[in-house]
């Protein structure tokens, strides 16, 4: 995306990014915990897996506090569901920047890696909570990623940020999730937002399946390359 | 399945799979390289004009602008605007495009590509969904192109294949063919040797199977000369070399009674004289080594006139005889340079008188010596170093070369007959009729012995063998039965003669195959390499080759075991006296043995006495013929 605020700054090396991925990719083989009911067929096994390989004891806590949410929202209305997830992320992760984070300029995370990282910047939430409200059966066309231009305070400094839109109906006005702002608004009440563009994972499934199709032509897409490490640490999205 | 078929098989095999997988491959890898293109750009058309549509006015001129925009100058199938809740608010659609690929080819490929989709924002509210599809006909062209060139290729690359393929065949069948052939010809008892082929494996198969031949040709040459040394102590007189008398006599009575050319030729008698008093001069040993190099000398004469012989009659007569020759004043001229060297001798010159005679097939053998012993003695008489020459008693028919020829092409014109003389094996089947010619000369049939010194000395062999054959076929096709006939040595060194004769033989492939054509030994052994050449020609058309008159130089069969013999006739000398003498009986057991160890028929000639045939067989021989021997059937009986 554009240029994101840089505000905070631990490092993270190259290197322990490569190790964190190879890992999430290697630790299949692993301990199997007991299984719980969950929505959308989740792949907790592998979840936990890749976690542990990556953040160990530390990140298998929040991961479970995760699917904690998940199976806590699994009968809830869908205003329930929204603020939950909002609030769960806007709590648990500290806006960074990417820079300060990945030590790259710009760096899509899973919600795996934001999570256990408890730092991300605009669209690490916006992808986080994307990807847990899928997770919890909500449409995917009720869902888009909208790009937009922020006002900051009463300055006429504007930045590029990115927010996460639930469209209850096609054509209507939809609630905004933000982490600028804590709580769920519909959009004609964020006057500090310019919407500029939106996206959604629409047209990135092959008919029927929940598959995306397996070409790493398509990861050189940032959107695409997130969903694909997303299904390799046990999402599956798509459903 | 032959070896050969094989290769061709796997070449074959290798190459559709090697074309056929790179052809499937390259095709497969294009349909998915464009595949992916085309997804990706309608994907990112489709992202592009979505965005572009978010920052503009949302009325409908516009957006029916910026679309037929995008379509018109752009590559699209379908661009279409939906608003969220489906209903169509622009669409532009053009044909597939797709021409020029067969339909086939179209089903087979059936690129699957999903349209790209995007949102189209009108400040926070969706506003329409774009659908995107790009224009991928040219893709099933440049495939179907691409595909072409590529089965054009393999195709070149595999005619080019084939011919390498073919040319590798080649190198390896020519030698293997050889090599089989050898074996083949080792399976059949005649252990040949052949060249080594240069593929490493079959040069070693050969290898193997020409030690084996020539460890095979030295046992049968020792064993030939064993026979020989045997031979020689029983008939050769021990002092000299020459014949012993009897033997020398039953080869003349042989001679004079056979119907071939052997039954005309000259006779020599040369007398050591004084030979008493050359022994109580010299002594007996400085004697008897002048006797043995006389005898050398007149050898050396009988060899250069083919098969003659030369035998000691008694202490100090001396015979010379030359079957098939008749110019006398040539032969005594000949002789008469030959013993120059001993009657000239310096120190103590010896006195050689002699005679000469010409016999032919009407004279008794009796009459020819008596008649030689007085012109001898006249000789003797006149001076030492006397020739003289018997006067001739019975008529020629005809004089001179002009009319020998006339007479001899009538003939021939006219018909050769042949004369029949059964040849039986041991169950008295027939093995074939052994068929001298005759010719019809001056009001009747006269045998070979008659026109033969003058069918060699006009050089019409040849073309009375070829007569010959073609009567000897035209009996086969007409009466079935085997016919044995004799070619002179003139005709199988003679490449124009060859080659008519396979073209006879070709003719009459089944006739062939019940044709025996044999050649006096004493005459092919001095043509080896004609012969060997004939042998190589004519043996495919499934004719049989022998040798006819073996028995004076039993080793050269040792020679003849890798020219694919089929039969040899020994000499009526070597079956005379064999109830009586076992050492005859073992040569003649021998021989058969050698004969069967290189897969030849062993035949004796000549067989006078009906009670010699059973101790023939007993001794190992395959078939007998001559006086003594009757066929079965009537009418087959030996003469005309």
């Amino acid at each position: 995306m554009a240029d994101p605020p840089r505000l905070l700054s631990p490092a993270l090396t190259r290197r322990r990014l490569l190790v964190t991925l190879g890992g999430l990719l290697i630790g299949n083989t692993l301990l199997g915990w007991p299984r719980t009911r969950l929505s959308a067929g989740l792949d907790h096994d592998q979840l936990r897996r890749s976690m542990r390989e990556a953040y160990g004891e530390h990140g298998l806590a929040i991961l479970e506090e995760w699917l904690h949410l998940l199976d806590r929202l699994d009968d809830s209305d869908t205003d329930t569901r929204l603020r939950a997830v909002n609030d769960f992320f806007n709590r648990r992760v500290r806006w960074l920047d990417d820079i300060d984070i990945w030590n790259q300029k710009d760096y899509w995370a899973t919600p795996l890696e934001t999570l256990a990282r408890g730092e991300g910047d605009c669209e690490d939430y916006t992808i986080g909570k994307y990807a847990t409200l899928r997770q919890l059966g909500v449409a995917e066309r009720r869902l888009r990623l909208i790009y937009v231009r922020a006002h900051l305070g009463r300055s006429q400094t504007t930045q590029a940020h990115m927010v996460l839109g639930y469209y209850a109906t096609p054509g209507g006005e939809p609630l905004i999730l933000d982490n600028m702002q804590p709580s769920i608004v519909p959009a004609g009440q964020r006057t500090d937002l310019d919407p500029l563009f939106s996206f959604n994972g629409n047209g990135l499934w092959t008919r029927g399946s929940s598959q995306s199709r397996a070409d790493p032509v398509d990861r050189l897409s940032r959107w695409r390359n997130v969903i694909d490490r997303m299904r390799q640490q046990g999402f599956t999205l798509g459903r | 399945m032959s070896l050969v078929k094989q290769l061709w098989l796997i070449i074959l095999g290798l190459l559709v799979l090697a074309f056929g997988g790179s052809l499937f491959i390259g095709v497969t890898s294009s349909h998915d390289y464009i595949e992916r293109e085309i997804r990706l750009k309608n994907a990112d058309n489709a992202n592009a004009l979505a965005l572009t549509m978010t920052q503009m006015p949302k009325d409908d001129v516009t957006l029916e602008l910026l679309v037929s925009a995008q379509f018109d100058t752009g590559h699209y199938r379908l661009i279409e605007l939906r608003t969220p809740s489906g209903e169509l608010i622009e669409r532009r659609q053009a044909e597939a495009g797709i021409d020029g690929v067969p339909g086939w080819f179209v089903d087979v490929i059936d690129f699957d590509v999903p349209p790209g989709q995007a949102g189209i924002q009108d400040g926070w509210r969706q506003f329409a969904t774009l659908t995107l599809e790009g224009q991928h006909g040219f893709a099933y062209r440049s495939l179907w192109h691409g595909t072409l060139a590529l089965a054009g290729w393999f195709l070149l690359a595999g005619l080019i294949s084939l011919a390498l393929a073919w040319w590798l065949v080649r190198g390896i069948r020519r030698p293997l063919q050889a090599v089989i052939s050898q074996a083949q010809d080792i399976a059949q008892r005649r252990f040949t040797t052949a060249d080594e082929p240069r593929t490493r494996e079959l040069r070693e198969v050969v290898q193997a199977m020409n030690r084996l031949s020539t460890v095979v040709g030295e046992q049968l040459g020792k064993e030939g000369q064993r026979l020989d040394a045997l031979r020689r102590r029983l008939q050769h007189d021990g002092v000299t070399g020459a014949l012993g008398r009897t033997t020398f006599l039953e080869r003349l009575g042989v001679h004079l009674q056979s119907q071939d050319y052997r039954a005309g030729g000259i006779l020599a008698l040369i007398r050591v004289a004084h030979l008493a008093e050359l022994n109580e001069r010299l002594g007996y040993a400085e004697t008897d080594r002048r006797l043995a190099g006389l005898v050398r000398t007149l050898e050396r004469l009988a060899e250069d006139h083919a098969d003659g012989l030369v035998g000691r009659l008694n202490g100090s007569d001396f015979a010379l005889l030359l079957p098939g020759v008749d110019d006398i004043d040539d032969i005594r001229h000949d002789l008469h340079r030959h013993l120059a060297v001993w009657t000239q001798d310096a120190s103590i010159p010896l006195s050689l008188p002699g005679a000469l005679a010409l016999y032919g097939p009407e004279d008794r053998q009796s009459d020819v010596l008596s008649a030689l012993d007085g012109a001898l003695a006249d000789a003797e008489a006149q001076g030492q170093q006397r020739l003289n020459i018997v006067a001739e008693k019975h008529d020629r028919l005809f004089t001179g070369h002009a009319a020998w020829r006339d007479a001899l092409q009538a003939a021939m014109q006219e018909g050769v007959q042949l004369a029949r003389f059964p040849v039986l094996d041991d169950r008295g089947r027939l093995l074939h009729m052994e068929s001298p010619s005759r010719l019809y000369l001056d009001g009747q049939w006269r045998n070979a012995g008659i026109f033969m010194p003058w069918i060699t000395r006009l050089g019409l062999e040849a073309e009375l063998d070829l007569s010959v054959v073609e009567a000897s076929l035209k009996h086969i096709v007409e009466h079935g039965d085997p016919v044995g006939i004799n070619l002179s040595a003139a005709s199988i060194r003679d490449a124009r003669f060859v080659l008519e004769l396979q073209a006879r033989l070709q003719a009459h492939p089944e006739a062939a195959t019940e044709l025996w054509l044999e050649v006096p030994e004493a005459l092919a052994v001095r043509e080896l390499t004609s012969l060997r050449s004939f042998c190589r020609e004519l043996r495919p058309l499934g004719c049989r080759i022998g040798l006819e008159h073996v028995g004076a130089n039993v080793t050269r069969i040792a020679d003849l075991h890798d020219l694919g013999l089929d039969y040899l006739k020994f000499e009526e000398g070597l079956t005379t006296d064999i109830e009586n003498s076992h050492e005859q009986r073992g040569i003649l057991r021998g021989m058969a043995t050698l004969c069967h160890s290189v897969g030849m028929l062993a035949i004796a000639e000549g067989v006078a006495d009906p009670a010699q045939v059973p101790t023939l067989f007993e001794l190992g021989l395959d078939g007998v013929t001559g006086p003594g021997v009757r066929s079965a059937t009537p009418g087959d009986a030996s003469g005309q």
